[in-house]
């Protein structure tokens, strides 16, 4: 848990880059601080481990007040990823891993078996790359070996800076899913500094969208979309806000609203998967040859059909 | 020729004896520099303002020329009975190898990229911890470019303080040019030229050994 308490930050000279923040990040959350260059986000992520220092408020990781602890100590138990992975070049890959660990002093046995684990973990054979270099891997290799190192004492707190920010689009959505299946297992609880809204889409339990280091709004990733609470942030989540909204909804969510019939016989149309996205429905709509598609119901039977008309007034019920 | 090889084969004791000379006043010169100018060029990247003094003190150093700064020691260093001979050469020689050393320490130190340096201090490492896990190790390579290019430096400037009676190579250049024996002044400047590309080729043997394979 990891909790900011009126936090300010004041550079001399007067300019503000952090104003007043006031945030609870719950245990086994996943929260994505979200805005545009200089809206004070990275700040406020490297205030967390005394990276930044604050002008004024506190923060306090797992209840303990961060002004209390030993900054050295502190950050062994905090795991970080930084954008460009920060691994040291001159180490191997399991000595980069295992960085922590060593630092806090773990047994030889211990530390190859965590390496083992951490490496399963990330679906790389820690065999083959256990005295290998980070000049030898991929960039996505490379920033997979980055939150293993971030993982390796098993921190319950995580801070993650822009981690995917270079990697290439398709990588980066691959890794974005692994670490999505990682987080499922692990249950950390992590801050997350993006400025892509569809990365914080996809990642986020909840976003907080900042502007001048003020926080604009501190919400679920469909609430943001749907229920902008003033002009910037309707102005950052796009046009296509509620498209995007439909990624994160499902058939079931549909169905939910819906009282639709069983069919009779072999339906006429696609028959979807309730875990489906409704984005992947309606785009499935959309095209002019097609007007009606079907859903799977729980117990076995089709259900239908559902039409655009559907999801229209799906979207209008989400966006009241 | 003839005349040369026949001076060889007559002196080649001699010869030997002065290269040896030479590489003593060479190893004690730079284990000392290196032991000043390492940990002197590490501390100046916590501390811009004496690192310019420092680096611009060094550069003049290196702009004098070597027989004034023998001239300059010999008063000084008569005060305690060493005003020529082998002290006043070790000396001259750390001073004249302090701009290499330092400058490549400090420039080493100063390159590991920030990112690096970040993600060192964000995971928990002291800043005793940051420099030997991290810092040095990826400077390495810079930090030994600059011996080298001391090492070579002294190699030549050695042979001008046989002149204050350090002996080496020098000695050889020195009487040959005085007696008029153009074979002994060959002899000592092919010895000290062999001397240096075995150095420079050496301590690059050195280099990699020592430098991480990472980089």
């Amino acid at each position: 848990m990891i909790e900011f308490t009126n936090v300010s930050k004041t550079y001399p000279g007067g300019v503000k880059a952090i104003d007043d923040v006031s945030l609870t990040i719950e245990h086994g959350e996943f929260v994505v601080l979200l805005g545009p260059s200089g809206c004070g986000k990275t700040t406020l992520l490297r205030m967390v481990n005394q990276l930044e220092d604050i002008t004024e408020g506190s923060i306090a990781v797992e209840g303990k007040n961060i002004h209390d602890l030993n900054k050295i100590d502190m950050r062994r138990e905090i795991g970080y990823v930084i954008q460009s992975n920060g691994l040291f070049p001159n180490m191997t890959i399991e000595e980069n891993v295992m960085v922590v660990p060593n630092l806090l002093g773990w047994s030889k046995e211990k530390r190859a078996e965590r390496f083992d684990y951490l490496m399963d973990l990330i679906g790389m054979p820690p065999e083959n790359y256990r005295g290998s270099f980070p000049h030898e891997l991929s960039g996505g290799q490379q920033q997979r070996i980055g939150v293993a190192r971030a993982l390796a004492a098993d921190p319950p707190v995580m801070l993650m800076d822009e981690p995917f920010g270079a990697l290439d689009p398709i990588i980066r959505s691959r890794i974005q899913e692994e670490f999505m299946d990682i987080q499922k297992k692990l249950k950390k609880t992590i801050l997350f500094v993006s400025h892509d809204i569809d990365e914080a889409i996809k990642l986020a339990d909840k976003i907080v969208l900042l502007k001048d280091g003020e926080i604009q709004q501190f919400d679920r990733p469909a609430e943001l979309l749907n229920r902008p609470v003033n002009d910037f942030v309707s102005e950052f989540v796009g046009e296509d806000s509620v498209l995007k909204s439909l990624n994160l909804y499902q058939v079931k969510d549909l169905q939910a609203t819906l009282d639709l019939p069983a069919v009779e016989g072999s339906p006429d149309g696609k028959v979807f998967h309730p875990h489906d996205s409704l984005r992947h429905v309606l785009a499935h709509l959309l095209h002019p040859s097609r007007q009606y598609v079907y859903v799977e119901g729980e117990d076995g039977t089709t259900n239908g059909p559902v039409s655009v008309e559907h999801i229209e007034a799906f979207v209008r019920e989400i966006t009241a | 020729m003839m005349d040369f090889l026949d001076y060889l084969g007559r002196n080649y004791a001699d010869i030997f004896a002065h290269t040896i000379e030479h590489m003593q006043l060479l190893g004690v010169s730079l284990t000392i520099a290196v032991l000043i100018g390492v940990p002197l060029g590490i501390y100046l990247t916590t501390n811009e303002q004496l690192a310019s003094t420092v680096l611009q003190a060094a550069s003049i150093i290196l702009t004098i020329p070597s027989i004034a700064l023998f001239g300059v020691m010999i008063p000084i260093l008569s005060t305690i009975g060493q005003g020529i001979g082998f002290l006043p050469a070790v000396i001259a020689l750390i001073l004249y190898s302090q701009l290499p050393i330092i400058r490549n320490t400090y420039t080493a130190i100063n390159n590991v990229d920030p990112n690096i340096r970040d993600a060192a201090k964000g995971i928990g490492m002291t800043t005793l911890q940051r420099l030997w896990k991290v810092e040095i190790p990826n400077g390495m390579p810079l930090i030994m470019a600059g011996v080298r290019t001391a090492t070579v430096l002294s190699i030549g400037i050695g042979a001008i303080a046989a002149f204050i009676g350090s002996g080496g190579l020098g000695v050889l250049i020195d009487m040959g040019i005085s007696r008029g024996n153009q074979n002994m002044v060959l002899a000592g400047a092919i010895a000290i030229s062999i001397l240096a590309i075995a150095a420079d080729f050496g301590l690059k043997k050195i280099q990699v050994k020592f430098s991480p394979k990472g980089i």
